[in-house]
């Protein structure tokens, strides 16, 4: 008999969610479960690293890396995963583009250890001090990994096949790149294992959506009570679903709230963030320039939107990390 | 000494999340151990210029595992921040979601992470200490239910705010959405197989622990005692509480020691720094910082299931309300300091989220179209506090005349908890290693004690991902590690 | 040290500049200058990728309003490069090292003057800040 597929699921700077998602494959995850051998998968399983770092260079047929890459434990691993596996999917916004955490490259780390150790209202620190990499403790000796200034994508620090985005991604599309890994059934690399269209595209609403839309000032979510079948963006409120690739199943859109953005751009577009910064503007209508500039300031926090789940990747916020941590 | 002979082991050098560091001394006994978190994300400084209202989105990506939690103690702080109160719609739409959430979190950690100590034994194969050796040991058909279970009750997240990992929707005075009559009897149903499924996971665990004198002798040894006060929510009838009430803290002996709403937190939680943990070490500020110390004049107070029950007078339904006097019963009465006891308290908060949520099932208001109340007036501060899974969360926001974030402090569950975890993992090192002797099952006992606590890292340091801290150092006198348990 | 010497990437837009010139002689003595057939063919990635490239400043020149070849596309760059002015800030770069300038120049001989002002005015500022 031959031998079993082996897949290897880790989270690098992740929040479980994509594990979690995993995991809500329910049944097929069994039939998965029997069908591979799952070498590697912290949240559920007890593991060693000693055995990855045993096998064969490319042994491993898939590994899942979600999360973003934000120190060197993470760095290191990605690295090693990379070694020992055939095909490499970077899982959800955080893999694919940073996600949320990203937004962390928007303010320094200094400016987060001010707070978080000292200026927070219900910080007691007497002496100022910061956790440190290296502190004697009675004559012990303790360490804590230092992180990196920057959020990294995955594909910051290794070469990646395949994406799948999404914050997280719904478990047909995890089911399905699994299936189509193991049968080989794949489009070229490089390719998002997500379909191919705009998010407005599959819209419930964009039926009512006017043919030509206007939108003359902008309105905050809470604000108003958003029309269930309503464009969103017809009636002011910001939704990035014109530059999102779809494949969600429109989600949030379902339950009345407009899209965020995580499933990232359109193929053929490097980054949604100027496109939907393009398409906004188009779609404001005010005249004289003091208008302009009264409609823009209307938009509080541009950039949250427009980069809630891709600072990392994005063309003024990205980075490429110092490669070769693993030797 | 035997266990110099025992070689460093690669995995050191990846250190995972978090780790556990044990000193032994010349006769290979603890001398002190440490529980270290070694992450930080700063949720706290990137979400300042944002939006107030994104809170709701934003903040569940703290945490994959309970985003729920997140979710609602944002939703709460808008609610403040707008002082706004949501409809009786809204209301018991979130609690519904809540309680849901309630139910498919505890479960998946008595299930996949505290189950397989239970049911393979602590000393059993690490191989077999997983879900799949669960499943296997209990039968395909007690999978397929506790899947099942887990499913729905997600649906139910899914249904009202639009995804499990990762909820969207809450607004400051309600949802998003509302619930139709035919979603009622969908809902009820559910709520209905939940408690069926809680009463059966209740027999499970009275099985495996209660009858079992090994189990039982390891949920009552004194290595897994750990003399604390304790922090919850409480209703208006000092009932356990999981979305809303007062801040109640009883100390070691079960004397009520304070009371408050929950704005008023920053007079009464101080988080302590240290120079060997990300994680800061909540602790009573009216005591002031006394260290990693138990017993009465403690600061320092757990939170989460235990800490629940220890501090409320009772459940707050009448199936949980039995379960929770039988449990105090056993374990001699309150408050119960068995850190394996948080095991049986989170059974019976499953059981009252699911009791209550077929209360709710067959609310009439429950399918209100008003679910939202409009009358927003920015007050430029907002506090909203839960009872999470894992214990009490308080999201604390400040905005400027336009509702944009110019201050966010949070105080998470785990948090609470940092201070008391390091102990209790001290505490059964200290039982469990003797002469040097440390092996695997020895080891597991000592995770035991972190695992009862099910601490969600990420949240913990607004941070990494809800994992258990994978690495256990045992170094000597001259501080080598002379062994590595690593799960990564 | 060497003085700082701003970086400016000018896009204008051959219906309104420097028609009346000849593009290449006009090209070779303005440095980092892209004539395109219109402001409104400006994209944000590409004012974007001016700044990632190493531009310190970024100038665009239109049509005044109304005198459009294209209908409204000097009016459509005037409204993207308020809303980019916007998004710079969080990348630690001031809104103004983007500047939109809508005239009629058919000899061009102002695009170079245009520049030296702008990088007058970015000398004040500094290079760029990145985050």
């Amino acid at each position: 008999m031959a031998e079993k597929p082996k897949i290897a699921i880790y989270g690098l700077g992740a929040c479980a969610g994509c594990d979690q998602a995993i995991i809500d494959l329910n049944e097929v995850m069994l039939q998965v479960a029997d069908a591979v051998d799952i070498v590697l998968w912290p949240l559920a399983m007890d593991f060693k690293y000693s055995r990855i770092q045993a096998m064969q260079d490319g042994e491993i047929a898939l590994s899942i890396l979600s999360g973003s890459v934000r120190n060197a434990d993470h760095q290191k691993m990605a690295e090693l995963l990379r070694k020992k596996s055939k095909i490499v999917l970077a899982m959800g916004a955080c893999a694919c583009f940073g996600g949320v955490s990203g937004l962390a490259n928007f303010c320094g780390k200094e400016d987060i250890f001010n707070w978080v150790y000292r200026n927070a209202p219900t910080v007691i620190n007497p002496t100022g001090c910061f956790p440190q990499p290296e502190t004697d403790l009675n004559g012990y000796k303790l360490t804590l990994p230092e992180f990196f200034e920057h959020v990294f994508t995955l594909d910051q620090v290794i070469d990646v096949d395949y994406y799948l985005p999404g914050c997280p991604p719904p478990p047909e599309l995890i089911g399905n790149a699994i299936v189509a890994t193991l049968a080989g059934d794949l489009p070229p690399k490089g390719s998002a294992l997500a379909p191919r269209k705009a998010l407005c595209d599959t819209c419930p609403r964009n039926l009512r959506k006017p043919n030509r839309m206007e939108i003359r000032s902008f309105r905050r979510i809470h604000e108003v009570e958003a029309d269930p079948d309503e464009c969103f963006l017809a009636a002011g409120i910001i939704c990035l679903g014109p530059a999102t690739r779809s494949g969600c199943g429109e989600t949030c859109i379902r339950i009345n709230v407009p899209c965020r953005g995580c499933f990232g751009p359109v193929p053929g577009v490097m980054e949604s963030a100027p496109k939907f910064l393009s398409t906004l503007s188009s779609l404001l209508v005010v005249e004289r320039d003091d208008e302009i500039k009264e409609a823009i300031d209307s938009i509080d926090d541009p950039v949250g939107y427009l980069y809630r789940f891709s600072q990392p990747s994005s063309i003024l916020g990205q980075k490429i990390a110092k490669k070769g941590l693993e030797n | 000494m035997t266990a110099k002979t025992i070689t460093i082991d690669p995995v050191t050098r990846l250190e995972g999340h978090g780790k556990i560091e044990i000193f032994l001394n010349d006769h290979g006994d603890v001398e002190d151990a440490f529980w270290q978190v070694s992450e930080l994300r700063g949720f706290e400084r990137f979400c300042l210029g944002r939006p107030a209202e994104e809170m709701t989105r934003i903040a569940p990506n703290i945490c994959g595992i309970c985003p729920s939690a997140h979710h609602m103690a944002a939703s709460k702080a808008l609610d403040d921040l707008y002082d706004v109160e949501p409809t009786p719609t809204a209301i018991l739409i979130r609690q519904l979601e809540f309680n849901a959430f309630y139910i498919e979190d505890h479960y998946i950690h008595f299930f996949f992470l505290a189950a397989p100590d239970f049911v393979a034994g602590p000393d059993a194969d690490p191989a077999e200490r997983n879900i799949l050796g669960v499943i296997h040991k209990l039968g395909k058909d007690i999978g397929a239910r506790i899947i099942d279970v887990r499913r729905k009750n997600r649906e139910i997240i899914k249904l009202v705010f639009s995804k499990a990992p990762h909820p969207e929707g809450g607004l400051p005075g309600g949802v998003s959405r509302g619930i139709t009559s035919e979603e009622r009897k969908w809902i009820k149903e559910i709520a209905d197989d939940s408690v069926a499924f809680a009463q059966f996971a209740m027999d499970m665990f009275k099985d495996l622990v209660l009858h079992n004198p090994k189990n039982l002798d390891l949920m009552l040894n004194d290595a897994y005692r750990l003399k604390t006060c304790y922090m919850s929510l409480v209703d208006e009838n000092d009932k356990v509480s999981f979305y809303d009430g007062m801040v109640k803290v009883i100390d070691p002996d079960g004397a009520e020691i304070l009371r408050f709403a929950p704005r008023d937190y920053i007079e009464h939680i101080g988080e302590w720094v240290e120079l060997w943990t990300y994680i800061k070490m909540c602790h009573l500020k009216k005591i002031g910082w006394k260290g990693l110390v138990e017993g009465q004049g403690t600061s320092l107070y757990r939170v989460a299931p235990l800490a629940r029950l220890n501090v409320a007078s009772g459940m707050a339904t009448p199936l949980a309300q039995k379960e929770y006097e039988q449990m105090f019963e056993t374990l001699g009465g309150k408050p119960a300091h068995h850190t394996l006891a948080m095991h049986w308290a989170r059974l019976i908060c499953a059981l009252q989220a699911a009791e209550h949520n077929q209360m709710i099932a067959s609310d009439p208001l429950l399918t209100s179209k008003d679910i939202r109340n409009m009358n927003l007036h920015l007050k430029h501060i907002g506090v909203g506090c839960v009872e999470a899974p894992r214990g009490t969360l308080f999201h604390h926001y400040e905005t400027d005349d336009r509702g944009l974030l110019t201050k966010v402090n949070l105080i998470v569950a785990t948090q609470n908890n940092a201070a008391p975890i390091s102990l209790s993992i001290k505490k059964a090192a200290k039982e469990f290693i003797r002469q040097g002797d440390i092996r695997e099952g020895l080891l597991n006992r000592i995770e035991m004690a972190l695992r009862a606590y099910d601490p969600c890292l990420s949240c913990a340091t607004h941070a990494l991902p809800g994992q258990m801290p994978m690495m256990v150092n045992i170094r000597n006198t001259d501080g080598q590690v002379i062994h590595t348990l690593g799960r990564t | 040290m060497e003085a700082y010497n701003p970086k400016v990437v000018c896009f204008s837009c051959n219906f309104g500049w420097g028609y009346l010139n000849n593009e290449e002689t006009l090209g070779a003595t303005i440095l980092n200058w892209i004539p395109v057939a219109c402001s409104g063919k400006i994209d944000t990635h590409h004012i974007l990728k001016a700044f990632k490239a190493g531009a310190d400043g970024v100038l665009i020149l239109g049509c005044p309003e109304g005198h459009c070849h294209f209908q409204d596309g000097n009016y459509q760059t005037r409204k993207k490069v308020c809303l980019i002015q916007k998004v710079l800030g969080a990348f630690g770069i001031e809104p103004e090292r983007l500047d939109m300038e809508m005239a009629i120049d058919p000899e061009g001989k102002k695009i170079p003057q245009l520049i030296a002002r702008m990088k007058n005015d970015l000398a004040k500022l500094g290079p760029v800040k990145r985050i």
